[in-house]
């Protein structure tokens, strides 16, 4: 029977493929596993063909769209929701998701846990990223609503945040 | 998505075996962002019972750098191929096409062996099942390519690939390349219209007026409007044949002749037809043939008003100038013994077709005419006393002739009774609508009683009766009649056309015994067209019971390729043997243009040029119905020819850089150079053998800068308008070397050599880098909604041109 560990948020899962009851259906996708089953319905089904953002999630330190991966292929892998970032105890918001919050950078919400998703793999990855780099890794994460403006001061005003509490 | 097993290999080795002993219903899953989405969208008529990860295959996502070369895992994900250094070391347009696949999220998944065999971003072809229906286009196997008429701003212009050969050619007993010709008529080349056309039939001159042209009921025109007249075009090509007749029916030259003799029994179609490509290959050939003129049914069977006769006669005779020897009035069995014709002959075929009066055993049946001797005799003296009522029996095409010549002939009426209901008549449509046309008055649905006579014992009409159903449930012919519903049609000469059977009294036992099929005809092999005895051949309605007589011409053919290969003389048969088979388009110095190409404007027009026909009441027994076009006409109608293809676009932005780099491609098999796997063939996968899997991607060190731009709509997610893979070699300011491989304009990466060879040698000047962008597209052929792909491909080539002489 095939199964797989797959760390989410930093809990140890361990999932049986297979067609039984409460198996894991090899055709199932890691975002279909993270809402329905583990109920981390931040993470959001949009396009669900990888093209709008809306189901980025970290895993292994890339933002990634989970609903364009196979649960099944994610043996070892350490995913990090939109859940996985407020401080597990308290639920203080992290630096970034306050920062979308005082900067009103969303309308509806719906693209924003993607969106902060993403910009927190850069700034895990780079620290001080320019604008630029900024536009690049949201690029892939699409808001009907246009708080692109927002997003991005957002996003620049968490970085000095976070130079701050180095 | 719909349930499938999941494996993770071990070694792209072990996932080939898998995929291979699956027998393909298992397929391999590399990132897996474009095979979901082909699995979301439940795109394909076939899903994969099992899906092979090839993820976890270790070291499958190293990026190595040698010397001179960077190697690059399969599995590696495109964000690293864009980062990496060695990469962009190595081939700067290589990370560029890496970094520009749709955003970073997917890039973070999709691997670069995934990305070159990604399946293509036509929206017909991913048309979800979702909203309606998904749709069954040329490329899943389907019919038509929807945006050849369609919606086709992101389709190719530079025509499309063969794809699962055309519909017309499919429907073709004898396989025409239709669509092949056509093109060739639409460029103008009327002779090399007529060579593609002469490889399957050598007589489209009479095809063209007598076959029933299956090949246009599955045209994908139908769908729009009328059906290409392919008939048509065919008439006008075949009267230029015979109108050229030295050129395309030249004998031999003396260095050809093979020695090799050739009996032929039968001077119907198929014979005609075997006789041409054996004596074309250089072997002499001898007709048989009891009648006084050659041509078979094509002289005796058909009316002339359909087929002149003066066709058929200019046809034998150029075959007689060929130096085929005829000999006419020759019966074999009685002025010729089959033995005697093995002992002076290398090789036989036989087309003695289907002549003989079948006997029905119906009460008066004597005195009753037999449709195809009623033919015959016309045909022979073009006249023949006829009753004033005439009665045919029969729904087949030749019953239409029976009937058309009865009235032509000048019968006061003329009726005909068959067993089909209307639709269900074996007579093409149109025959059976012209002999409305001309007052024949149907009676469908009946069957043949008993003749009824008068008092002097003279036929008085056919007593028939209800016919209630003519097929069975798996249709075969088995006719249930009510007895009791009759009814007498009145009739004074009746004239059965309800079949003919083969008679092969001829061949005499012994012989008869050695090639006789249990049915009485004679056998021989569907594909092959040869009989259990050695070296001899056997086609047409002798070997299937009566039939269309370009499936006998096809018979000939392929009979005539086997003969010629059993002669061993090395001779070449200068025909296609078999059915046409999906070609291959390779771009090679012979054959620069590989693709497929239609006129946008043409195939715009719904309604078909239609032949003029002579007005009724005019029509005579002799005079040829319909005239052939003029050239214009024909040319305007081969424009309605969609020249069925996959007309969209490889989706891939590597692939193009790969061309462009000369990389090679390590499969668990071989190595490809790219140029083999990327632009051969319309997909990867016809070039991958089953369970066949890339491995590894090595591109060598580029000279010079290497550059991958790219238009498209939004600058992440979408793939390529139009893109670019560059690279120059310039020394103070001068480009001594080029090349230029163009993405999303074909479909097949687009290697420009006539471009390469231009700028070569050349200072970097804004002139040159305008001629350069000019001869792009000189060859263009946009499709009707994409003729702005041209303009930035000028932009994209200027734009490159003038940076590498910065």
């Amino acid at each position: 029977m095939e199964r797989v560990a797959i760390r989410i948020n930093g809990v140890l899962r361990k999932f049986i493929i297979g067609e039984e009851e409460g198996c894991v259906k090899p055709e199932e996708t890691l975002l279909q596993t993270l809402r329905d089953r583990l109920n981390l319905t931040g993470t959001k089904e949009g396009c669900n063909h990888g093209a709008c953002g809306n189901c980025t999630v970290i895993m292994n330190g890339d933002a990634v769209a989970s609903c364009m991966i196979l649960t099944a292929d994610c043996d070892g892998a350490e995913v990090t929701t939109i859940e996985g970032l407020e401080n597990p105890r308290t639920g203080e918001l992290n630096t970034l998701q306050q920062a979308f919050v005082d900067h009103s950078a969303f309308q509806c919400g719906f693209c924003t846990p993607g969106i902060v998703m993403s910009a927190q793999a850069l700034l895990n990855q780079n620290p001080e990223p320019d604008h630029e780099e900024i536009m690049e890794a949201l690029s892939g994460n699409y808001c009907r609503c246009i708080s692109h403006y927002q997003v991005a001061t957002a996003v620049e005003d968490a970085i000095q945040r976070m130079k701050e509490e180095r | 998505m719909k349930h499938f097993e999941h494996v993770n290999a071990a070694s792209f080795e072990e996932a080939g075996r898998m995929i291979k002993e699956s027998r393909g219903t298992a397929q391999a899953m590399a990132g897996g962002s474009d095979l979901l989405g082909v699995y979301k969208d439940n795109l394909l008529k076939t899903y994969p019972e099992t899906v092979i990860n090839l993820k976890q295959i270790p070291g499958s996502s190293q990026i190595q750098a040698a010397e001179g070369c960077v190697s690059i895992g399969a599995n590696s994900k495109l964000t690293k191929v864009a980062a990496d250094a060695a990469v962009k070391e190595n081939c700067q347009a290589l990370a560029e096409a890496a970094h520009s696949v749709a955003s970073p999220l997917i890039r973070n998944i999709g691997t670069i062996g995934g990305n070159i065999c990604q399946d293509v971003r036509c929206w017909y072809y991913r048309y979800p099942d979702s909203v309606g229906d998904t749709l069954d286009c040329k490329r899943k196997g389907g019919k038509t390519c929807y945006a050849i008429n369609g919606e086709n701003r992101y389709h190719s212009v530079f025509g499309g690939m063969s794809c699962g050969g055309s519909a017309c050619a499919k429907a073709c007993p004898a396989g025409t390349d239709i669509a092949g010709y056509m093109a060739q008529l639409r460029k103008g080349d009327w002779d090399g219209a007529a060579r593609t056309i002469m490889k399957y039939n050598p007589m489209p001159m009479m095809t063209s007026r007598i076959c029933p042209h299956t090949c246009q009921s599955d045209c994908n025109q139908t769908v729009y409007g009328d059906s290409v007249n392919v008939h048509g075009v065919e008439r006008s090509l075949g009267d230029y044949i015979l109108a050229h007749a030295d050129q395309y029916y030249a004998a031999p030259s003396p260095e050809q002749e093979t020695g090799k003799k050739a009996a032929i029994i039968g001077a119907g179609p198929g014979g005609l037809s075997a006789a041409f490509y054996l004596r074309k290959a250089g072997h002499s050939v001898t007709i048989f043939d009891q009648m006084e003129k050659a041509g078979g049914v094509l002289q005796y069977g058909i009316p002339h008003y359909r087929l002149p006769k003066t066709i058929v006669d200019a046809y034998v005779d150029a075959l007689r100038k060929m130096g085929v020897e005829f000999r006419l009035g020759t019966q074999v069995g009685r002025d010729i013994t089959v033995e005697e014709i093995e002992k002076s002959y290398d090789t036989i075929y036989f087309g003695t077709g289907a002549w003989k009066q079948p006997v029905l055993g119906l009460e008066g049946e004597n005195l009753t005419e037999f449709g195809l001797n009623f033919l015959v005799e016309v045909n022979t003296y073009l006249k023949r006393a006829i009753g004033n009522e005439v009665l045919v029996c029969g729904g087949g095409n030749v019953a239409m002739d029976v009937a058309l010549t009865a009235v032509r002939l000048g019968a006061k009426s003329v009726k005909l009774v068959c067993l089909e209901r209307e639709q269900e008549m074996p007579a093409s449509a149109e025959e059976v609508a012209r002999a409305k046309e001309e007052g024949v008055v149907l009676y469908n649905g009946w069957g043949l009683g008993k003749v009824v006579t008068d008092e002097t014992g003279k036929a008085a009409g056919l007593e028939a009766k209800r016919c209630l159903s003519v097929y069975d449930e798996a249709h075969h012919f088995a006719p249930v009649y009510d007895e009791a519903d009759r009814q007498v049609i009145q009739a004074d000469t009746i004239i059965l056309a309800t079949g003919q059977r083969v008679d092969l009294d001829f061949l005499g036992e012994s012989f008869a015994s050695q090639i006789r099929s249990e049915r009485g005809l004679i056998e021989a092999d569907a594909e092959s067209y040869q009989t259990k005895k050695h070296g001899v051949y056997a086609g047409g309605d002798a070997v299937t019971g009566p039939n269309v007589a370009i499936r006998a011409i096809a018979a000939g053919r392929t009979a005539a390729a086997g003969m010629n290969r059993d002669l061993g003389t090395g001779a070449a048969a200068d025909c296609a043997e078999g059915k046409l088979q999906e070609q291959v388009k390779t771009v090679t110095k012979e054959q620069p243009d590989p693709f497929l190409h239609f006129d946008p404007v043409g195939v715009d027009a719904a309604a078909a040029n239609k032949l003029k026909e002579v007005p009724l009441g005019v029509r005579s027994l002799t005079k040829e119905d319909a005239e052939t076009f003029d050239m214009e006409t024909a040319l305007k109608e081969a424009g309605r020819c969609m020249n069925c293809g996959c007309y969209a676009v490889s989706p891939s932005d590597i692939s193009p850089v790969l061309v462009m780099a000369d990389a090679q491609i390590v499969t668990t098999e071989r190595v490809i150079p790219a140029a083999d796997l990327f632009t051969k063939e319309l997909t990867v996968q016809h070039i991958l053998a089953p369970g066949e899997l890339v491995k590894e991607i090595q591109v060598p060190k580029q000279k010079g800068i290497t550059h991958y731009d790219k238009k498209r709509v939004r600058d992440a997610i979408d793939f390529a308008i139009v893109s670019l893979a560059s690279r120059f070699e310039v020394e103070d300011g001068v480009i001594r070397e080029a090349r230029i491989v163009f993405g999303g304009v074909a479909p097949v990466p687009y290697r420009m050599e006539q471009v390469e060879a231009l700028l070569a040698g050349k200072a970097v000047t804004q002139e040159l880098a305008q001629e350069a962008a000019e001869l792009a597209v000189k060859d263009a052929t946009p499709m009707g909604k994409n003729e702005y792909k041209l303009y930035m491909m000028k932009d994209l080539l200027c734009t490159a041109i003038l940076r590498a002489g910065l």
